[in-house]
């Protein structure tokens, strides 16, 4: 007796009956084939296959060489193979008819940004089916998902880890003196285990974290046991800058989104965008230079940035908004900035945005929408407002970069497990970019995330990560679609991690999304949005 | 081109259900694109192409996975399966690597196939395979992410095959309590197999005893053309062209199809009379132009007076094995269950 599936086709019936209202079940994806990544409806299997058919018999039949052709095609959601076959029937249909010297253009020379696809088709493809990635295998459970990449060598690591747990437990079930004495352990164990890399690295600093949690009991949730958690704004820009610069997480986020905000803007002539967190808007300046260099020429941009008030009577905001208004002038791109200030992301409403409604909006958030998750029981969450007003703007796409982790759990432990292994990778994958002079401030960068993860609770836990499939079920609920980020974008995000000469980095493609990970571990999740049109809003 | 333009898809189609053409005839679409005529290969497009899933150290069905670092100098990462116990629903992160406690447990190291460029242990359909392999065989499954071409040729494979396998037998906690040692078994697909065959070399020549070797549809091949290569190129899936093209890819610059990595029994190869070299089953599938390679294979071990069996599959495909609604598939799922539990019962 084994484990041998029955040989359906309908397999995967979607176990999800999904918050979304009406009755009609999603079509089942043939089951077998989900097991192996790919989305097809069982009854629409004989239309894919002769879809296949077609475009075998269009690619024996070409003389151009396919694979040069096939690869300047912008690929959508691979998944889905119907569509997929399609793009590319598509794009050979209309070019198998070209005379040959046109086909023997040489690779253009890589300008991030520039890099113009030549899709005849420029279209975006839409998840057909929203709900249509819950009809996938119970492997691909992701809420429940924990990722672990490990190197546990000696006994030593082994046992630190499990005091680690133990530790976090005890201080689940609020038994804070053998918590406390636990901490000493490790402490000691520490000086055994290899801290140069995995979880040796990284233990110092949970260490530190459930020690300061323990004792600092008292004052949870009431700020101060938080407060080295939550530096000033200028620390916070300083160490920030650090981790730009050594690591590509958020090179990757800004090139990522970036990109998708260019092809957004494509046919614009007045374009906004609304930056969730300005710090020293280092996203900016590629944007703008691409934009001059469009053809057709670069729109009127207007950039909103939102960042917290600045102390000492500066106007942090309006000294980068000068200072990319000076570039955008460079490059002849007609350019307005406006700074809103404000401590906390909910506190901004639509209004001070001044949205005209000839613009095409571009809404990006790098990390800020997870900080809208703390839960006050006596209102509605802070997410729910916020997502509320972004689609009331009806922008035309919104760039969502999040910490692919699962740091907001209910329970502590559950939270501190998943902490310990992201981390850990993470450290990793900044140790082995250990040229940079930059790394030690950027550890602080991330010792003071940790902090905030392990330490803090209620309203001053800010660092309340999601992993990319809730958010998906979060933004659809609110009314947003996907849009894909395509094989384009996969590339240029590819391409840049070699400008890191570090093995190890690995972009994936994830349902449209785009994500960052070290060892096979996503660490960084990119995706882009826009209001669906069918939903109505209250 | 030699062969025949007609690309008889109406052959294939009636010899595998529809869902494994459409799976198959998918991966041969998307692998022509990446394929180029001068021996390069469009890597960003077959990544974004590829559908992997990650490592769920939760149990699903029974078993949980999580990768290893296998070589820090490589990067050479693993994804290591084992079997739930009883009916936990969350393993412990500290259990991760608790070790066996089975008196006899099959340690499978498995090379994924590819033709030695595409697919990585992370990709769906092998986590799938790996995964069925735990609950089919009560193993353990160490799944290798080996280095691909053709931007690392031979040997890379090779060594990164034989960098798990001294990874594994070192692991204290892989043991078998009865006799403190690792039962390792080699099984790959594909290139995967023609993997399992020369890291078994390697494992014979260091001294490391690996138990059993399991080919499935193993990539080999030589200089001659074979009658099955040209009575069956283009008919089902493969053609003679593109595996030319992988063994440009995977081979030394300059050498032929004669290499030893690709022709173990042909003029180059090396005699294997008297060397203990682990028992071998071959799978190879009647509807692989491969075949009279693989068969050759086979006898090159019989002659050798090594223990082999032979599984012929007069009807399948390439990749039968990726999906169970085959006839085939039960029967050599089977096949490969008794050939790991063997020395379990020796007393």
């Amino acid at each position: 007796m084994g484990s041998y599936e029955q040989p359906s086709a309908g397999g995967g019936a979607s176990s999800n009956g999904s918050s979304s209202s009406s009755g009609t079940r999603p079509a089942e994806m043939d089951g077998l084939l989900a097991g192996a990544g790919y989305k097809v409806k069982a009854a629409e299997l004989h239309q894919v296959a002769r879809r296949i058919e077609r475009l075998e018999n269009v690619m024996v039949n070409s003389a151009a060489d396919i694979s040069h052709l096939a690869s300047d095609t912008v690929h959508y959601d691979p998944a889905d193979i119907g569509s997929w076959v399609d793009t590319l029937l598509t794009e050979l249909n209309q070019t198998v008819s070209l005379p040959c010297d046109l086909l023997e253009l040489p690779d253009l020379p890589t300008c991030p940004l520039l890099d113009e696809t030549t899709t005849l088709d420029n279209r975006w493809v839409v998840g057909q089916n929203d709900q249509s990635h819950h009809s996938l295998t119970p492997q691909q459970q992701q809420f429940q998902q924990l990722t672990v990449v490990t190197s546990m060598e000696e006994n030593s690591g082994i046992r630190l880890v499990h005091m680690l747990m133990t530790c976090a437990d005890s201080l689940q079930r609020g038994e804070l003196a053998l918590a406390g004495s636990l901490i000493e352990d490790m402490q000691g164990l520490l000086a055994h285990v290899n801290t140069s890399c995995g979880i040796g690295k990284v233990a110092g600093y949970f260490i530190d974290a459930l020690s300061r949690r323990i004792f600092a009991a008292g004052t949870i949730g009431t700020g101060s046991s938080s407060s080295y958690c939550t530096g000033s704004p200028s620390e916070d820009e300083v160490l920030y800058h650090h981790y730009y610069e050594a690591c590509p997480y958020l090179k990757f986020a800004h090139f990522t989104a970036n990109q998708a905000i260019l092809e957004a803007f494509n046919g614009h002539d007045c374009v906004h965008v609304i930056d969730f967190n300005l710090m020293h808007g280092l996203q900016w300046p590629a944007l703008i230079q691409a934009l001059a260099l469009r053809p057709g020429g670069p729109p009127l941009l207007r950039l909103t940035g939102i960042g917290p008030p600045s102390p000492d009577g500066r106007d942090t905001l309006r000294e980068i908004g000068l200072k990319l208004a000076e570039l955008a002038r460079s490059v002849n791109v007609r350019f307005a900035f406006r700074g809103v200030a404000a401590s906390r992301l909910e506190d901004v409403k639509p209004w001070m945005l001044q949205v005209s409604p000839k613009e095409a909006v571009a809404v990006n958030s790098i990390m800020q929408l997870h900080r809208l998750l703390g839960s006050d029981p006596t209102r509605e969450p802070a997410i729910q407002s916020v997502l509320t007003w972004i689609r009331s703007l009806n922008p035309k796409i919104m760039t969502v970069v999040e910490q692919e982790a699962n740091h907001n759990q209910p329970r502590f432990l559950d939270r501190f497990t998943e902490a310990l292994y992201y981390y850990s990778t993470m450290f990793d994958s900044l140790e082995a970019c250990s040229l940079q002079p930059d790394k030690a401030l950027a550890e602080i960068y991330i010792q003071k995330e940790i902090c905030n993860v392990v330490c803090c609770e209620g309203s001053a836990r800010l660092e309340r990560h999601e992993p990319l499939a809730k958010w998906r079920d979060r933004l659809t609920e609110a009314g947003f679609r996907a849009l894909h980020l395509g094989s384009n974008a996969f590339k240029q995000a590819s391409m840049l991690l070699t400008l890191f000469s570090v093995e190890g980095y690995c972009v994936e493609e994830n349902e449209g999304c785009l994500t960052l990970g070290w060892h096979s571990r996503p660490l960084i999740a990119a995706s882009a949005w826009q209001a669906a049109p069918e939903y109505e809003v209250a | 081109m030699a062969r025949s333009d007609e690309v008889d898809i109406k052959e294939s189609k009636m010899v595998v259900p529809l869902n494994m053409w459409v799976l198959i005839s998918n991966f041969k679409l998307a692998y022509n694109l990446l394929r180029r005529p001068d021996g390069t290969f469009n890597r960003h497009l077959a990544e974004f192409l590829d559908r992997k899933v990650p490592a769920n150290a939760n149990p699903v069905d029974g078993v949980f996975s999580f990768d290893v670092i296998v070589d820090r100098e490589t990067n050479l990462l693993s994804r290591i399966y084992r079997p739930a116990e009883g009916e936990e629903t969350h393993v412990n992160i500290v259990d991760l690597e608790k070790p066996v406690t089975a008196e006899v447990l099959p340690v499978i190291i498995f090379f994924h196939g590819g033709s030695f460029a595409h697919s990585s242990a992370n990709s769906a359909i092998y986590d799938t395979l790996c995964r069925r392999l735990v609950g089919i065989c009560k193993a353990v499954v160490v799944s290798v992410n080996y280095r691909r071409a053709p931007e690392n040729r031979y040997p890379c494979a090779y060594d990164d095959g034989w960098a798990a396998v001294k990874w594994v037998s070192s692991r204290s906690w892989l043991q078998s309590r009865k006799d403190q040692k690792v039962h390792i078994y080699l099984v790959g697909d594909s290139s995967g197999g023609n993997i399992v065959h020369h890291v078994a070399m390697r494992a014979v020549e260091s001294g490391i005893e690996v138990l059993g070797n399991i080919l499935l549809n193993p990539l080999f091949g030589g200089e001659g053309r074979s009658d099955s290569e040209k009575r069956l190129d283009g008919k089902y899936f493969v053609t003679i062209k593109d595996r030319d093209w992988y063994w440009r890819a995977f081979l030394p610059e300059g050498e032929d199809r004669n290499h030893p990595a690709c022709n173990p029994f042909g003029p180059k190869g090396k005699n294997l009379e008297g060397i203990a070299f682990p028992k071998s089953l071959v799978v190879v599938a009647g509807l692989d132009l491969l075949q009279d390679w693989q068969l050759a294979y086979a006898r090159g071990l019989e002659k050798a007076g090594q223990d082999v069996k032979l599984l012929f599959l007069e009807q399948a495909t390439v990749g039968f094995y990726l999906l169970p609604n085959n006839e085939h598939f039960s029967p050599v799922m089977d096949e490969i269950r008794n050939f790991v539990s063997s020395d379990r019962f020796v007393g």
